[in-house]
């Protein structure tokens, strides 16, 4: 660790080279296949720290294996029959259109155009993934569109060009329905467009095992805290606006093998993150000191 | 007429002549008396007296009655009192006659008694002191009379300096009011002799009283009476003293001082009561509004602390007395924070209105379902079928939990006892206690349930039986346990009869105790195992309670009985509990028994796992009853007790596969079984067994082990029963068929049955019936509580259109009809609902002003937050691509980076963001009868809002608030509702956002009431602040017009963003909405389908509910439309407008 070397690469030459770690709920992992060969857009929706983007990593690099692996020939993004890149952006409410498409950049000797990501992965044949979409700014829905449809084409109005997707190229978004908030819904003429898979919590099981895997912490250690997600979770709509998201368990779990006390551990990560009430986060403490010794 | 030489015969004479005139007792009393006098008095006093005598009667019309009474009193009284005296004293009557014929009689006629105690020198004093209350009205003549003939028992008891005084009291009280001095004087004679030596202190403290506060004196000598006779004479003369000094400092309720001084002197040990009257001397010294309240408080605060540790809790109330009597009283009152504070750190207790939330919250995390939490008191009070007042318990739903605990020297010891009762009760929850199901498989055991026959099926099958046999020799009615030799059982039919109806159970928990004879035995075995399954449970789950659960367990093991003490039966069931408590060495069992006890303990092991299912439960429970109810409780003696070997480890793993009983000889034995109603079997064999056991004769009947304190009462038959109404109605139990609703007979036949109820019935056998009928009434009404479906609306006073009618028309103005969705039909009803749009009366302003009031500092917050969004729509914003104009700066930047060759910052533009606003809203609140439910709300000071000003409505008033209790004042939920609005609006014209107000109402689809508050499109004008103070509750809760209504309304509106907030306090109701028989989904459906319309609109619906369960049909009713339920109303005046803002912007 001495000296760590960073990774540069280009957005578009990223691909997802180890296995994520991702524990299926249900038939998610064939339906995203089939709608990948279809080219059928998908939506992600579900609570925060359930796996989306986990998800999206971990069919990236299926689909990768697949192509390289099992038919090279059935699907191959850019027509190399090569690896499927993933282009991910994080929406924040700032994100304009061009943050997405590209922009002109001036440079010493005038203007030069940059492509965004957006661009690059239409270009390039890649999975582009727009994480909590609606936060993003309304003009950049409308770029969206074109994908998502028959067209599957980027109109770049500053250029005065569109540009046909490359055949790997897929858009999956992701959004949080959660909020309380109407005018941060997305709007039906955009999710309309997407196949939409649910995400929410996995079972006590499911989630012992990813906290787990994911911390490596002690089983008996990941059964409980999969236990105490369980618990704080039923306090959903009664004061805690999310339940305890996984993420948020492992993080725990994380600590315990760290050596942090147990109680210590979870009320660090957990009580203590997820709500400032103080009534709630007695509540939550209790819970903690029931199920942790 | 008379010969003059005689003066003596003159004057006699002449008074006979003239009392002639006289109606005729005149003369014949004065006949008598003159007999008897005339040899006792000297000849001129006789003739003095019998002057006078006639001079009484010719005083006035009806004087003659006091001449007669006179005459009549006169014999006794001069044996008394010396001649001179005798006459003065027939002069003092002469002239009291003059002012009223009836005092004289009075007088005369108390006299006799009166002079036995009354020395002769005070004669005129004492008429004057009567006669002081006389004021030539009827009235005062009455009670000047009644205190004549008051005055022999009055004398008794009092000096005559001290009946002077009394005098004057009544004399001043009765300027006032007769009444209540004629019942001072009643109260006085029944009170004086009880207080010797006071009696002076008293009537002065009443005086005072009857000069400050004139109406209290009836309730002072009430309290007098009722509190101090019971303290002796040292404590209390210093609580009189106390109770003037306050009487005099300005406290009216001399009345209240007396009895709470009294009701907690009672309360403390005699060596601290000098101390206590001190101490309350010390607060008046001080603060004397504040020293009652001391009195009052001191028996809650020893509760919780030591007396040393209150007198600190009190020298700190006197450090605040100094500041202001407000201060004071709110510190002895409990509610100031500073005097909770210190009591606080005084005491280890806790208090479960304290933790009440956090536990309610603990248990909702655990199960995931909305738990009440209760003091046990509560369920012992509302009767339906619990009974201990102390002891934890749940019914499903709610549970119930001692109000205080003090048990351990530290705070975080008290609260784990409560946390370990909680986990227990909810583990009833969570663990599936009351979701038995007869017929579900057991996990670990061979099921042997299906294959009993129910005592119901046998005592059919046996009726069928003996029909059959026509057997008609009488049998003897001799109780017989069960335990019949297999002989005898097998000669029964084990088919129960085909052709009889299987008996039908209200619950699968009768069904099952209906397998046994000794129901109690079976619910205690069954509370035995189902309780340890439920702590193996909460031992696997929740490792981090197990050492407080072990703190518990010991001390609970610490107060069981010795087992040797009982006999063997009940001994060999208390092993049982103690091995569920976890007691491992020292096991003593009856030695004859012991191969039972191994058996039971096994059986508890089983069940104590976490793979153990209630079922289980059921299952090890038949198999321990077969194991117990072959033995005898016999008395046994200490010696026959022996120790069980600690379980060998191999014990369990070895033959885990094997059952501890053979199920056929199970099953044969239950065929045996007695009927439960003590019906003998028709087998000769039966007598001789009989014979046998009675020969021992030494069983003693079995009685229920002592509950564990931290189990408490455990009633699965009527949990299950509740709880299973509770899912009825939130719909989970639609698969399980249509369920008919409970009748009161059902009831009562599950009541005869129930284990539970059996103690109640042996123990009272007189009121016993009474007591259950009561019990089964209260019983039915909760239900009813719970099942909606049931419940009944009052007519309303509107005219009833039938349900199954046709479509309305509106025909007057300001009527609409709207369909309404039949989710059966899955189809509109057209023109089904019809709304009458009203706007609401007028009010007073003051609600709204004094709610701005109350709540400024909420106010500038809210408006804070709101404000906050204006600057959002008006921002300039910078470093745009493109925009109104370049940004300078920018410029400039961008100018130098293309000189130094870097690549420059495009963005050089800005603009004023016309994200404007353009938001619509219409709140619609709902006004059913039920949002006049009271809440609790603690927190609330207590001012004294609404205290009349009249004294006599305030005694009242402040009588029935103390009985209240002391914390506790009353809002409704609408209350809270107009509250929430009022801050709302009041902050909403900062945003300049259109919105509307309104509410809802109404009784049947044909009078849907839509009260208009504000219009969307109307101005706020101080007339909208009237009309929220008329915002109360009404009928009934049809939702869907409502909404779809309002939706109507908004739709016209132009806004970018419309939304619409509905505020309910509970499910959608009314008649022909929610109760047509189990559809009562209709009501959700309905109101769900308007939502969507409204969605359909391009409007946003909102809900937000105070409705604790509302959990249960939001989901379905606003599936997938935003809602939030409030976990505590009073949070709403808070809540709302946070949520707005969040929603719009």
């Amino acid at each position: 660790m001495a000296t760590q070397q960073y990774i540069e690469r280009n957005i578009e030459e990223y691909y997802v080279t180890e296995q994520p770690y991702y524990v299926p709920t249900s038939d998610e992992i064939e339906i995203f296949e089939s709608a990948y060969r279809q080219r059928v857009p998908i939506l992600l929706k579900g609570p925060t720290g359930t796996g989306k983007t986990r998800f999206v990593e971990h069919m990236a690099w299926r689909l990768s294996e697949g192509i390289s692996k099992r038919n090279p020939e059935d699907v191959s993004p850019n027509g190399t029959g090569e690896k499927l890149p993933l282009i991910t952006v994080a929406c924040h409410e700032d994100l304009t259109a061009s943050d997405l498409v590209g922009r002109y950049l001036l440079d010493a000797d005038g203007t030069r155009w940059i492509d965004g990501p957006l661009t690059r992965a239409v270009k390039f044949g890649g999975i582009c993934y727009l994480d909590e979409i609606v936060e993003a700014r309304k003009d950049t829905t409308v770029i969206i569109h074109p994908l998502t449809d028959h067209r599957r084409s980027l109109t770049i109005d500053k250029l005065g060009s569109t540009i046909d997707a490359a055949d790997g190229f897929l858009l999956v978004v992701s959004y949080n329905p959660g909020y309380q908030n109407a005018l941060k819904d997305l709007k039906h003429s955009t999710r309309q467009r997407f196949v939409a898979l649910e995400f929410d919590f996995p079972d006590e099981e499911h989630e012992a095992l990813i906290i787990a895997h994911e911390s490596g912490c002690e089983p008996a250690i990941a059964e409980r805290l999969a236990r105490l997600g369980v618990k704080i979770r039923n306090l959903r709509e009664h004061g805690l606006e999310e339940g305890a998201s996984t993420r948020m368990l492992i993080y725990a779990g994380r600590l315990i093998k760290e050596g942090v006390a147990d109680r210590r551990a979870c009320q660090v990560s957990v009580t203590w993150g997820i709500t400032d009430d103080p009534q709630i986060q007695r509540s939550i403490d209790e819970v903690v000191t029931s199920i942790f010794a | 007429m008379t010969s003059s030489d005689d003066p003596k015969q003159s004057a006699i004479e002449n008074t006979r002549e003239e009392l002639k005139q006289f109606p005729a007792p005149v003369l014949e009393r004065y006949e008598i008396a003159l007999e008897k006098l005339s040899g006792r008095l000297a000849d001129e006093t006789c003739q003095q007296w019998s002057t006078e005598g006639l001079e009484i009667a010719r005083k006035t019309v009806r004087s003659w009655e006091a001449a007669a009474e006179f005459f009549d009193a006169s014999v006794a009284v001069q044996r008394q009192l010396p001649s001179g005296q005798f006459l003065k004293w027939a002069k003092t009557g002469t002239s009291l006659c003059e002012d009223s014929p009836s005092l004289a009689v009075a007088y005369f006629k108390s006299s006799p008694k009166s002079m036995l105690r009354l020395r002769p020198r005070y004669i005129d004093d004492w008429a004057n002191v009567c006669r002081a209350l006389y004021r030539g009205t009827w009235k005062s003549s009455a009670l000047a009379c009644r205190l004549f003939e008051a005055t022999p028992d009055l004398l008794e008891s009092l000096s005559f300096e001290e009946f002077c005084h009394f005098g004057e009291f009544l004399e001043v009280l009765s300027r006032r009011s007769y009444d209540q001095a004629g019942d001072a004087l009643g109260a006085g004679i029944d009170l004086f002799p009880k207080i010797p030596g006071d009696i002076d202190r008293f009537i002065n403290l009443a005086q005072i009283v009857a000069e400050k506060s004139w109406r209290e004196t009836a309730v002072l000598f009430d309290s007098a009476t009722a509190a101090l006779i019971e303290l002796n004479s040292t404590h209390r003369a210093p609580l009189i003293s106390l109770a003037r000094r306050l009487v005099i400092t300005g406290v009216s309720d001399a009345a209240g001082v007396l009895r709470d001084g009294a009701n907690t002197v009672n309360r403390v040990p005699t060596d601290s009561r000098d101390r206590l009257l001190e101490m309350t001397d010390g607060i008046a010294a001080v603060s004397a509004p504040a020293a009652p309240e001391f009195l009052k408080i001191v028996p809650e605060v020893l509760e919780r602390v030591t007396f040393d540790q209150m007198g600190q809790w009190q020298i700190e109330g006197i450090q605040t007395a100094r500041e202001s009597d407000e201060a004071a009283v709110s510190y002895f009152r409990l509610e100031s924070p500073r005097s909770l504070e210190m009591l606080d750190s005084l005491s280890s207790s806790i208090e479960l209105s304290r933790v009440r939330d956090i536990i309610s919250m603990y248990c909702l995390a655990l199960t995931g379902r909305n738990i009440d939490i209760q003091a046990a008191q509560a369920l012992a009070e509302k009767n339906i079928g619990w009974f201990q007042g102390e002891l934890p318990t749940t019914e499903g739903t709610t549970i119930y939990m001692p109000s205080v605990i003090n048990r351990y020297t530290s705070k975080d010891e008290n609260f784990g006892f409560f946390k370990v009762i909680s986990t227990h009760q909810i583990g009833h929850i969570e663990f599936g206690s009351f979701a038995f199901d007869f017929n579900e498989p057991s996990f670990i055991f061979d099921d042997l349930r299906p294959r009993l026959p129910g005592a119901t099926e046998l005592k059919a099958a046996k009726a069928v039986d003996e029909e059959a046999k026509k057997k008609a020799s009488a049998k003897p009615e001799v109780i017989v346990f069960g335990h019949e030799s297999p002989v005898a059982a097998s000669s029964v039919t084990p088919e129960p009869a085909a052709e009889q109806e299987a008996p039908e159970f209200l619950t699968d928990m009768s069904r099952f105790f209906d397998l046994f004879h000794e129901r109690r035995l079976a619910l205690d075995v069954f509370t035995v195992l189902e309780s340890s399954r439920i702590d193996g449970n909460v031992a696997e789950l929740y490792p981090g309670i197990m050492s407080m659960y072990a703190i518990v367990r010991g001390a609970a093991l610490e107060s069981r009985p010795e087992v040797t003490d009982l006999p063997a039966r009940e001994a060999l069931v208390e092993f049982m509990i103690r091995v569920s408590l976890g007691q491992v060495d020292d096991m003593i069992v009856p030695g004859e028994h012991k191969d039972a006890a191994r058996k039971l303990r096994r059986l508890i092991r089983q069940v104590t796992t976490v793979d153990a299912i209630v079922e289980d439960a059921a299952e090890a429970a038949i198999r321990a009853y077969s194991i117990l109810i072959d033995i005898k409780n016999d008395e046994l003696d200490d010696d026959e007790f022996e120790q069980l070997e600690p379980e060998e480890e191999e014990e369990s793993s070895d033959n885990d596969e094997e059952d501890v009983v053979d199920p056929e000889e199970v099953i044969q034995q239950f065929m045996g079984q007695a009927s439960p109603d003590g019906e003998g079997e028709g087998e000769p064999e039966d007598g001789s067994d009989e014979q046998e056991f009675e020969s021992e004769g030494e069983e003693e009947d079995y009685s229920s082990p002592q509950e564990v304190d931290y189990r408490g009462e455990f009633k699965p038959e009527l949990s299950q029963l509740l709880s299973q109404m509770q899912m009825m109605e939130s719909g989970e139990m639609s698969e399980g068929g249509e369920m008919e609703p409970i009748t009161q007979e059902q009831l009562e036949e599950m009541m005869k049955n129930a284990p539970e109820m059996e103690m109640e019935q042996t123990e009272g056998e007189e009121g016993g019936d009474q007591q259950v009928s009561e019990m089964i009434e209260n019983l039915m009404k909760e239900l009813q509580k719970r099942d909606t479906e049931n419940q009944q609306f009052q007519p309303g006073p509107s005219q009833h259109v039938d349900e199954d009618g046709g479509p309305l028309t509106a025909t007057e103005p300001d009527t609409y009809t709207y369909p309404e969705w039949d989710f059966r039909a899955n189809e509109y009803k057209p023109n089904w609902c019809m709304v009458h749009e009203k706007i609401m009366t007028d009010g007073e302003p003051h609600f709204f002003r004094e709610t701005l009031a109350e709540n400024a500092g909420l106010v500038s917050q809210i408006k804070r937050q709101f404000e906050l969004v204006i600057p959002e729509m008006y921002r300039k914003q910078k470093r745009l691509e493109d925009g109104e104009e370049y940004d300078l700066d920018t410029v400039l930047e961008a100018l130098i980076d293309i000189r130094i060759g870097v690549s420059p910052e495009e963005k050089l533009y800005w603009r004023r963001n016309k994200n404007e606003r353009s938001v619509a809203v219409a709140f619609l609140l709902d006004l059913s009868a039920s949002t006049a439910e009271a809440i609790d709300e603690a927190k609330k000071p207590s001012d004294d809002w609404g205290a009349p000003d009249d004294p006599v409505e305030y005694m009242v008033w402040l009588r029935s608030r103390r009985s209240e209790g002391l914390r506790r004042t009353y809002k409704r939920i609408v209350d809270v509702e107009k509250e929430g609005i009022t801050l709302l609006v009041n902050s909403l014209e900062t945003l300049g956002d259109a919105y509307g107000i309104y509410g809802f109402s109404g009784y049947g689809r044909e009078n849907v009431e839509f009260y208009t508050i504000k219009d969307l499109d109307e101005k706020f004008t101080e007339i909208v602040p009237r009309r929220i103070d008329r915002i109360a509750p009404l009928h009934a809760t049809r939702m869907g017009p409502a909404i779809r209504h309002t939706a109507a309304k908004l739709n016209e509106v132009e806004a970018r963003s419309r939304f619409l907030f509905l505020i309910s306090d509970g499910r959608p109701q009314d008649r022909g909405y929610s109760r047509e028989g189990v559809e009562k989904e209709y009501a959700v459906h309905d109101t769900r389908q308007s939502l969507i319309e409204a969605r359909n609109m391009g409007i946003t619906p909102f809900c937000l509910t105070v409705d604790k369960a509302g959990h249960d049909y939001m989901k379905t009713m606003m599936e997938d439309f935003s809602y939030e339920v409030l976990p505590d109303i009073s949070l709403l005046p808070k809540r709302l407008p946070q949520l707005y803002r969040n929603l719009t912007t």
